[in-house]
């Protein structure tokens, strides 16, 4: 609300680039404008002053069409299941597609594809989406954003709330929904998430991008990180440590697997 | 779409009025629009109007704020002028214009009451806006405390006012947050004809009570959790008090009341 004492500045001062075909994570505690930043990229936040640019598309520009922005970015937000309001699962998919003006026949076919690729059974379809899990219904609300066919994901903290087996296995399929060419940005306040899945980091804090780069070259800031509320891998505090003993352990080593095969270097010797 | 909304609004400050007890403030509220409909003459009118002119411009708040308030009343405030300025036929004519006739006694009349609606929503304003919603339900308790003899609910009463009002700009938030999840999905709240916008309600609505039913649900067993069993025997960790202000606020009305009861019976114009 501007003018009033209500009024934050949300964000400040951020300029990134993010190519067709990455993996993008973007970090920041609690209020550093993360979520703030993502309604930018499908018009739902205006930009005053400043500009976004998808595909070319300059989205706040009066005669840009949103309908054109939002079949391009796909936003799936904290807590997708509570969005959903439909009888039946099917329905519930359909709602984007339709809202596209699309025919019939090929809604059915996009509920069908969607469906596939987040993992849900088919026998799902006429099941009413408030008695699903949580997890389940996670994954029909992504369903629904993805049966748009966006070419660019963007996920609002999408393992928030589920337990590690579901954690785990809704990275996996938004690592393939990626895999299948679909440029994915994800926000998340878990390093060790970020760190084994995204090309590049983005770091904010207080509305500004702090930190940029590929997961090895900004967990490399393990103190100032620390410093902002956030922290590194498990992996990448383990290597710090065993360094500081005096063990060689190659620089930016934060993935489990990476790990492994350094301690067995270092056993080797 | 939501946030121009300040009726009932809370604005945090430190003036005088602010340390009004508040059931000083709401028994004076309720006077004050007495006082305005009592008011008959020119003089009377100019009177109120200018005393709660001072009380408005006495909380330091903008006036531009408070009278964003008013926006939404315009229409009726407008339709209330021209109804009584072309409708209302008593006294001398003023202009005699086909079957436009406008009269003294019209004028007169159109003008009160355009001025006593704008001065009754700046009275509630004035109060909502230095008065807590929780002081403002803690008065009221206070207040039909002594018909809890008639088994009046008083204190079941002023909890609910006090969780509904709590739970405004939450569920406002909510909407808002669905309405974005839902405006991602291609969904479009704002164009088409009524019954078609009605429809668009649908997927906001549904989330909307289900997370409204699952947060009554928290609530009350958040409530259980602390013992929470009705108001009896319950005390307050705020106990209100009057002051010396509240003296003063009294006396100041109360004579005000006795210049409008002198000015109604002397100077009837």
């Amino acid at each position: 609300m501007p003018g009033s004492p209500f009024e934050v500045k949300a964000l400040d001062d951020v300029n990134l680039t993010i190519k067709d075909g990455e993996f993008i994570g973007i970090i920041g505690h609690t209020g550093s404008g993360k979520s703030t930043l993502i309604s930018h990229f499908n018009a739902l936040e205006k930009s005053e002053p400043g500009h976004v640019f998808v595909n070319g598309m300059d989205l706040g520009d009066k005669d840009t069409k949103l309908t054109d922005v939002r079949r391009a970015v796909g936003l799936v937000f904290q807590y997708p299941e509570y969005q959903l309001f439909e009888e039946t699962v099917e329905k519930d998919i359909a709602f984007g597609p339709q809202n596209l003006k699309l025919d019939e026949k090929e809604i059915k076919h996009r509920v069908t594809e969607a469906m596939l690729l987040v993992g849900l059974d088919d026998s799902l379809r006429k099941a009413s989406p408030f008695n699903l899990s949580g997890g389940q219904k996670r994954r029909v609300a992504i369903a629904g954003v993805l049966a748009m066919n966006p070419s660019i994901l963007v996920l609002d903290e999408p393992a928030a709330g589920l337990d590690p087996a579901g954690r785990r296995s809704m990275l996996e399929l938004i690592r393939g929904i990626h895999e299948s060419g679909v440029t994915v940005v994800m926000v998340s306040h878990s390093m060790d998430d970020v760190g084994k899945y995204c090309d590049r980091l983005y770091v904010l804090d207080h509305g500004r991008i702090e930190y940029q780069g590929t997961p090895a070259e900004v967990f490399e800031h393990g103190e100032e990180l620390k410093k902002i509320g956030l922290d590194v891998p498990e992996c990448a505090k383990l290597a710090a440590v065993l360094r500081e003993k005096g063990f060689d352990i190659a620089p930016g080593t934060f993935r489990r697997e990476d790990m492994c095969r350094e301690i067995l270097k270092n056993l080797k010797k | 779409m939501l946030n121009n909304v300040t009726i009932g609004q809370f604005f945090p400050g430190d003036s005088y009025l602010y340390h009004l007890d508040p059931r000083t403030k709401l028994i004076l509220t309720i006077a004050m629009i007495v006082l305005v409909f009592i008011a008959k003459s020119f003089i009377g009118f100019a009177l109120v109007f200018l005393f709660v002119l001072w009380c408005a411009l006495s909380t330091k708040i903008g006036m531009k704020y408070m009278l964003k308030g008013l926006k939404p009343l315009l229409v009726i405030i407008g339709l209330t002028f021209f109804l009584n300025l072309f409708l209302l036929r008593d006294g001398e004519d003023l202009l005699h214009f086909g079957i436009i006739r406008i009269t003294t006694g019209g004028v007169r009349m159109a003008v009160f009451m355009a001025v006593r609606l704008i001065l009754l929503v700046l009275c509630s304003q004035v109060l909502t806006l230095t008065t807590s919603p929780i002081a403002l339900t803690d008065a009221m308790e206070s207040l039909m405390k002594p018909l809890t003899r008639f088994k009046f609910p008083a204190h079941e009463i002023s909890m609910m006012m006090s969780i509904a009002l709590r739970f405004i700009p939450t569920l406002m938030e909510e909407t808002n947050k669905i309405q974005r999840a839902q405006m991602a999905r291609g969904a479009d709240f704002e164009s088409g004809k009524l019954i078609a916008r009605a429809k668009a309600m649908i997927p906001l609505l549904v989330p909307l009570f289900v997370s409204a039913f699952r947060r009554a649900d928290e609530l009350a067993m958040a409530m259980e959790a602390r013992c929470y069993r009705g108001g009896e025997g319950r005390t307050k960790m705020k106990q209100l008090h009057y002051g010396w202000r509240d003296g003063e606020a009294f006396t100041v009305v109360a004579l005000m009341f006795a210049v409008m009861i002198l000015l109604n019976r002397y100077a009837p114009f």
